[in-house]
């Protein structure tokens, strides 16, 4: 089951393909189609062409998904009118983003201003092949998945300070400062929280992670650890409370005052995109993943794609908790986040490590039940 | 409190220069003064009556002459004061009050860009409501109100 | 660094630029720049019949229109020697009061908005709704009512008005609970306002600070109770104060004085069930311009030397305290109308309680000013 993987289906169709078509050409053509590079290049443009559709598909799926539920929150409904409930709004906006002039004010550095959103949205779309949604839709074995996949996040403050500084704009020069502070206070506490799961999973891979969760879900035991991951998490997602890089009220749009058209589209998808990655994250190394406790029916974990499928709507209700963060609380001040970030969130991560260590050499706690066999 | 004591106290402050206090409904009065008079009138107006808060100054253009009036709020009496000055409509100008009310600062500013009466010793007479370097003043009865008026905006160095 | 908050920013609710001369996040300087909006409403009002000028007093204060109307109708009443039926002087104390309510909601969304709080900013706008449905029923207009006249008011409530009306209190009663829940109740919200963009008491006085600014700071000033107009003498209600001179302090003030309006329309309401009459003087003079009477009450003689007069009021606005002073030369139209806008005082003292705070900490404290640029530039 594990050699399944998405990157390997993807592989042996492209093969199949390609030597069906093979079979039928003259010899210097059918060697040709049929050699490994060739069959390597394009099952990976189908593994990311199939990547691509799924985390656009995800993203605009959870901004319909956020708006809507914002919407209940505040009382009204939403969008209506595009599509069923307006569930294609999104895309009806996405396409009047993308018919936009893109520009560029004259006093910007060309370079920084357009790298910046591309790299910022390439790094975000990175992020999605790593991450195992369910047994088989992985890019195949990668030992340390969850070790590259906040590498990967913590790219982030580097594009965005890149386009704000080249927007030469005061407002985005100051969202771009306040991102980069923020976000490697917060990367810390957040690191530390996942070295706990490590520490009792005994794993860096992800799916391993899952496997050990098969029958034992992290949030009890690591619940500590599960507090400060969802926090950091939305500091690094820079959602209220912890949107001041973007806080409109006082920096316009912070680091994006000066894109627009596509260019903010750009933007606005890999923030979501991160927000998708964020709540994948927490369902996978808290939440048990794809696999569902053994008290519920086998009728309900065992049609086709039922992992997928439980992983989904794990990952919604996750978000939905974001989106009721956003809410109801107000926004933190710049000063009074990093003051927790720094004096709050590393002391209680540093406990959540310790609680961690502790579960795995007790092995057994009254209050949190007993742990499986932790892995290798 | 009766508003007699008001003209007593202030005509043994500025003496000549103090015109009588009319009558004005549900206020104090309205108190005349000579626009010479206005610093030591308004210290004594502050300190002594105890009008702490300036609430507006106006200015109006009639034609002959114009007249700049304050407004001001005592707590303790529970009572506005009218104070008005008749200045010459060739260069009107009179104290500023902003160093015996600091809110009288914006009033000013507007007062002079709009009615055109000079503040002296104002600490930062500014255009305030129009653009800067805008030459003529909207409220004096000489400005035409039908004509629209070409503007020319300078450029504001920052 | 000197940053340019305006006149296009989502922080200034309006065109006015706040020029705010940061040294890192903290804020070293700041200069006002107002004038974006600068109609020549008092030039315009000289060229006006005296009734046609309650046209633009709509457009002073966009969200506290009928305050404005009532402040320049009571001038002019007093410059023209009209006295009112008693009837329209609890209508306009009922309008002036809904008004209140109605500013104050727009300002909580404002405020909770500026700070980052999304869902009262809908609740906010929600119930304002509730009030401007009350408006419209009997003005018809939510925003520019053009309602009250020299001399009275336009048409008397619909029935089935007070009602109606009171209804709207009540849920307006428990709304207040749930949001003081929201705002009060939240430490983030606490950290964000408390001991900030404090003006002490004296630094309010001096600076011609009013309103619910200046009762922030705990000095119990209001013309509605000091020099009161209107119904206000035969009403009953407190003077909503707080200490602290902060955000905090003048949230709950606003707060406190929607639930003394709340207490005062009931008043008021009862009032109009059980006292019938006319809301519009007889025998006004036929130049007062525009349709300013039911048919049948026009047929005062038209007489040019009107007696002169001046007429001065002052009222308390939802921002502070507001003053009109038209002069009446005997013509149509007024010789000069001044007013006096409580926001365009409570912004000239910026520098007072803006220098020293944080980039962070502009939105909470200009939005507890509670800034309307109409009527600052007029």
């Amino acid at each position: 089951m594990s050699s399944l993987s998405l990157y390997g289906v993807s592989f042996d169709l492209v093969h199949l393909l390609l030597t069906s078509i093979g079979s039928v050409l003259p010899y210097p053509l059918d060697a040709w189609i049929t050699n490994g590079t060739l069959v390597l290049v394009l099952s990976v443009l189908v593994f990311a062409a199939i990547l691509l559709a799924a985390s656009m598909i995800n993203t605009i799926v959870l901004i319909w998904w956020e708006r809507k539920l914002l919407g209940r929150f505040m009382d009204r409904r939403g969008a209506m009118h595009v599509g069923y409930a307006g569930l294609l709004q999104n895309f009806a906006d996405g396409l009047k983003l993308f018919r936009k002039h893109t520009f560029k004010p004259a006093e910007a550095d060309t370079l920084g201003f357009f790298s910046g959103p591309t790299a910022y949205m390439v790094t975000s779309m990175i992020l999605f092949g790593v991450l195992p949604i369910s047994t088989g839709w992985n890019s195949g074995s990668l030992p340390l998945s969850l070790l590259l996949a906040l590498a990967i996040f913590s790219f982030a403050p580097l594009f965005i300070f890149v386009s704000a500084w080249s927007s030469n704009n005061k407002y985005s020069l100051m969202g771009g400062m306040r991102s980069a502070a923020q976000m490697i206070a917060y990367e810390v506490p957040l690191l530390l929280a996942v070295v706990a799961v490590v520490i009792v999973s005994g794993s860096f891979d992800l799916t391993t992670i899952v496997t050990e969760q098969q029958n034992y879900w992290f949030w009890g035991p690591l619940f500590l650890a599960l507090v400060v991951f969802v926090a950091g998490m939305l500091a690094e997602m820079e959602r209220i409370p912890f949107d001041l890089p973007e806080a409109e009220a006082e920096l316009v749009e912070g680091w994006n005052t000066e894109y627009g058209g596509m260019l903010f589209a750009f933007f606005m998808l890999a923030d979501y995109l991160r927000g998708l990655v964020g709540s994948f994250l927490v369902v996978l190394l808290f939440l048990g993943g794809w696999t569902m406790p053994s008290w519920v029916p086998g009728a309900l974990t065992n049609f086709p794609l039922a992992g997928i499928f439980w992983f989904l709507v794990k990952t919604y209700l996750v978000f939905g908790l974001f989106v009721w963060i956003r809410a109801s609380l107000p926004r933190v001040r710049t000063d009074q986040l990093l003051r927790v970030g720094w004096n709050r969130m590393i002391p209680l991560s540093l406990a959540a490590v310790f609680l961690a260590a502790a579960l795995v050499t007790v092995k057994c706690l009254p209050v949190f039940g007993c742990l499986p066999s932790p892995g290798v | 409190m009766q508003s007699d004591d008001v003209a007593r106290t202030v005509a043994a402050q500025i003496g000549e220069r103090f015109l009588g206090l009319e009558p004005f409904p549900r206020t104090a009065g309205r108190l005349r003064f000579r626009s010479e008079a206005a610093l030591p009138l308004f210290h004594t107006v502050k300190e002594q009556l105890g009008f702490h808060h300036l609430s507006m100054v106006g200015g109006i253009d009639w034609v002959t002459h114009r007249e700049v009036f304050y407004v001001v709020w005592s707590d303790d009496r529970r009572q506005y004061l009218l104070l008005s000055a008749d200045l010459p409509a060739a260069a009107p100008h009179i104290e500023s009050a902003a160093s015996v009310w600091p809110a009288a600062n914006w009033h000013e500013r507007e007062t002079w860009e709009l009615v055109d009466i000079q503040f002296d010793h104002h600490p930062d007479l500014r255009h305030l409501l129009l653009p800067d370097g805008y030459e003529a003043h909207p409220l004096l009865r000489s400005f035409q109100l039908h004509e629209p008026e070409e503007l020319e905006v300078k450029q504001r160095s920052v | 660094m000197w940053i340019n908050m305006g006149p296009q920013h989502p922080m200034t609710h309006g065109l006015w630029n706040l020029r705010v001369k940061i040294d890192g996040e903290l804020i070293t300087d700041c200069d006002p720049e107002m004038g974006y909006l600068h109609r020549g409403i008092e030039k315009i009002s000289e060229d006006r019949h005296y009734n046609e000028v309650i046209t633009l007093m709509d457009r002073t204060c966009y969200v506290a229109g009928f305050a404005w109307e009532h402040l320049y109708v009571l001038a002019a009443e007093e410059a023209l020697h009209i006295q009112p039926p008693e009837r329209a002087e609890y209508l306009r104390t009922l309008c002036e009061e809904f008004q209140r309510i109605g500013s104050h909601l727009m300002w909580y969304a404002a405020f909770v908005q500026d700070i980052g709080l999304m869902s009262p900013f809908l609740y906010g706008m929600r119930d304002r709704d509730l009030v401007l449905d009350l408006f419209q029923s009997y003005t018809g207009a939510r925003m520019t009512y053009e309602y009250m006249r020299v001399g009275g008011v336009r048409n008397d409530l619909p029935p089935g008005f007070t009602g109606h009306a009171r209804k709207v209190l009540d849920w307006l009663s428990d709304r207040f609970v749930e949001y003081d829940r929201l705002c009060l109740g939240s430490d983030i919200f606490r950290k964000r306002c408390d001991g900030l963009g404090v003006l002490s008491a004296a630094d309010c006085v001096a600076t011609g600070v009013t309103g619910p600014m200046l009762r922030s700071a705990g000095v119990k000033r209001d013309v509605r109770r000091d020099r009161p107009y209107a119904a206000y003498p035969q009403l009953d209600f407190d003077v909503a104060v707080a200490d602290g001179a902060d955000v905090t302090a003048r949230y709950l003030v606003r707060m406190e004085e929607m639930r003394q309006s709340v207490r005062l329309l009931r008043q008021v309401l009862d009032w109009l069930d059980h006292h019938p009459g006319p809301v519009l003087a007889d025998r006004l003079p036929r130049w007062l311009g525009a349709p300013y009477a039911p048919v049948g009450k026009e047929e005062y003689v038209l007489k040019r030397n009107y007696p002169k007069g001046v007429g001065f009021s002052s009222i308390e606005e939802p921002h502070g305290e507001a003053q009109a002073y038209v002069v009446n030369e005997g013509s149509e139209h007024p010789y000069r109308v001044k007013f006096r806008s409580p926001v365009f005082a409570n912004l000239s003292a910026t520098r007072h309680y803006l220098v020293g705070y944080r980039v962070a900490d502009i939105p909470p404290i200009m939005g507890s000013v509670d800034i309307c640029v109409g009527e600052v530039d007029r």
